[in-house]
């Protein structure tokens, strides 16, 4: 069971990751974003793309070759890149839907179509092949009671800085208060003098970007593949759902309990010979959650039916 | 039914695009033609299920494709078949007819066991909750090998329904060279595709379909007239979730086999597209929907020779899958009540 701790929190600093990003853009513009994990995947492709060296021709058909930049430059071009996909994706499509009152559940029909849309333009230009980063194999070690490689350790060691930065930034910027006072009452918040606006394209921006993170932890863990965000994506409902929708450190929380729940009950006795049904669990727990306490572990009271 | 441009413009697409099969195949046009019917008449009979969902009801449904499912495995374990990794074979089994009514009615009783709990809850937060349990589904289904095949999936089922085709297929199918078991298939869809709309037609003009559209516009004043809201919404869950569960039994009798990738949620964003091009709340409007689709999708393998040369199947899906996200997205965007839906009967906004 321990060894699967070490994976879970793997899986669960992926989830966790994601869920912020989820959470603040479901808080900020209560979008449920399906494509959320299309931008994910942007994340991991862009990073191979620009990471695997130039000879290896296993990417993006036969025309194009990948660039063979050194690999941390290409986290930090594919972050950026996602960073300014979300900013277009709001610029020219939500926002527009915004300012002609689309309701909110042609906006989540729009977000699958979308999804879709995007996840087999994946399909066609970086093919359906599972590719890795070039980052060579790694032989496990033991961090306290983990056996993890050292560089998943490290994406672990990542992610929660990641959290704790992020944590700061909403409490004590001047931006991160004013993406909280959004989400609690975009009137208000425009009384005060805050421009709605110009939060919510911030609020894609980032939250796409921390998305694009989450895709690259996913790929150096696992692996590419063109569906890879649409996979987790019902884990990162639940997490999302079981830390209470729209609240940061919930999601945090919830993302990394769902992902240990994940790979910890694997492990359960009446699981043994059935780790092909693992989500199931997690994704049973995020509707019990839904039923029985609709604002998750931190969330406060709404309305929900 | 009045004659009005909406239904104009909707004879003249649907023609259109089945003339399109004709223009654009030299030949093979018959064959590709009965493929495209079959599979709209099939998909169609699930997006009119849906539409009683989300049209009628304002239900957002996101795991049609379990209900399809349920009602597949369940008809399909219960005749003749074999099933996973050894094949192995069941002979004795139901009579086809009381295999289907069962299997129709688990769909109906799992959307009951769904619709129970999950009916009080929001919009947005019902579709989170169908579409992970259409998933808890199928990963189940996918786990529990020993009485569902698993990935290895059920075969050798087809005997039961194919032993009632009539002689007016096989004269048919002689004479212009067509797979016979496919016409069936697709004949008992359209068949039940016009008996469903005769039994919702009637339904809806009743004071029953009133009280479900009214559930749709406002559920205090439904509640405040004395009825019972949470009800009417799961006989409308249990409704559609058998017309879907019907539509699945054909599905694997077109496929010949039943696999669980069959019911990936790309099943049910296929039905979602469908029913949103015929038109959401309009009964008749996602037979015409999915005749429309299905030509689109039959001769996009065109679209993808055009761009990629001796495309792959990867590809052909993609293209094609690409094509499906571009359609809801534009739809949704443009024309929400599709080829016949009414605008002012959308459910688009929940608070």
């Amino acid at each position: 069971m321990l060894d699967q701790l070490g994976n879970g929190l793997l899986l669960g600093i992926i989830i966790s990751v994601a869920s912020v990003a989820l959470s603040l853009l479901y808080g900020v513009t209560r979008i449920v974003n399906f494509a959320h994990g299309e931008v994910i995947a942007l994340g991991a492709i862009v990073t191979l793309f620009f990471s695997a060296p130039v000879d290896s021709k296993v990417l993006f058909l036969d025309r194009f070759s990948p660039l063979g930049v050194s690999f941390s430059t290409s986290v930090i071009i594919a972050i950026l890149f996602c960073g300014l996909f979300g900013a277009l994706l709001e610029l020219f499509l939500f926002r527009p839907l915004r300012k002609a009152e689309v309701g909110n559940i042609a906006v989540l029909v729009v977000t699958i179509g979308l999804s879709i849309f995007i996840r087999h333009f994946y399909l066609l230009f970086a093919t359906g092949k599972v590719q890795d980063f070039p980052l060579g194999l790694e032989r496990r070690q033991t961090y306290l009671f983990f056996d993890m490689t050292p560089r998943n350790f490290k994406v672990l060691i990542a992610g929660l800085v990641v959290m704790i930065i992020i944590g700061l930034f909403l409490t004590f910027t001047r931006m991160g208060k004013a993406m909280r006072a959004v989400r609690d009452s975009s009137e208000l918040a425009s009384v005060s003098g805050i421009n709605s606006d110009n939060i919510i394209l911030f609020t894609w921006i980032s939250s796409s970007m921390l998305a694009g993170l989450a895709g690259i932890f996913q790929a150096i863990i696992n692996d590419v593949r063109y569906n890879m965000g649409f996979l987790i994506l019902l884990l990162i409902f639940a997490g999302t759902v079981l830390g209470g929708i729209g609240t940061s450190f919930g999601a945090m929380v919830g993302g990394l309990l769902i992902g240990i729940f994940v790979q910890v009950s694997v492990a359960l006795p009446f699981m043994e010979g059935h780790t092909e049904a693992k989500n199931a669990v997690a994704l049973a727990i995020m509707i019990l959650i839904l039923l029985f306490r609709p604002q998750g572990i931190f969330g406060e009271k709404e309305r929900i039916s | 039914m009045k004659l009005s441009v909406k239904w104009i413009v909707t004879v003249v697409l649907t023609s259109f695009s089945i003339y399109m099969v004709f223009a654009l195949n030299p030949e093979g046009q018959l064959r590709i033609l009965f493929n495209v019917l079959t599979f709209a008449g099939i998909y169609g009979l699930a997006a009119i299920g849906l539409n009683v969902h989300f049209g009628l009801t304002g239900l957002l449904n996101f795991g049609h494709a379990s209900f399809m499912g349920v009602g597949a495995y369940v008809t399909l374990l219960l005749i003749p078949h074999a099933a996973g990794r050894e094949g192995q074979i069941t002979e004795t089994g139901l009579p086809f007819l009381l295999a289907l009514v069962i299997g129709i009615l688990s769909a109906s009783l799992f959307g009951l066991l769904l619709g129970l709990p999950a009916i009080r809850l929001r919009g947005d937060y019902l579709a989170i909750v169908t579409i992970a349990a259409a998933e808890i589904f199928r990963l189940l289904v996918r786990d529990l090998e020993s009485v569902t095949g698993g990935v290895y999936g059920i075969i050798n089922f087809s005997d039961s329904l194919q032993k009632y085709r009539p002689n007016f297929i096989e004269t048919f199918v002689s004479k212009y060279d067509l797979n016979a078991g496919q016409i069936w298939v697709g004949f008992l869809s359209w068949v039940s595709i016009f008996f469903v709309l005769l039994l919702l037609k009637r339904l809806n003009s009743s004071p029953w379909g009133r009280a479900l559209r009214a559930v749709r516009e406002d559920e205090d004043a439904v509640r405040a007239l004395g009825k019972n809201a949470v009800w009417l919404k799961l006989q409308s869950f249990m409704l559609g979730a058998g017309i879907a569960g019907l539509a699945g039994v054909f599905l694997a009798f077109n496929y010949g086999s039943l696999q669980t990738t069959l019911f990936v949620p790309l099943l049910t964003f296929y039905v979602w597209a469908i029913m949103i091009l015929g038109g959401v709340g309009s009964l008749s409007g996602p037979v015409f929907g999915s005749v429309i689709f299905w030509v689109i999708i039959s001769e996009t393998d065109r679209l993808a020779a055009l761009i990629f040369e001796n495309a792959n199947g990867q590809q052909l899906a993609g293209v094609r899958f690409v094509l499906v996200g571009l359609l809801i997205m534009i739809l949704m965007i443009f024309r929400p009540s599709g080829l016949l839906g009414k605008k002012e009967e959308l459910l688009l906004n929940v608070k």
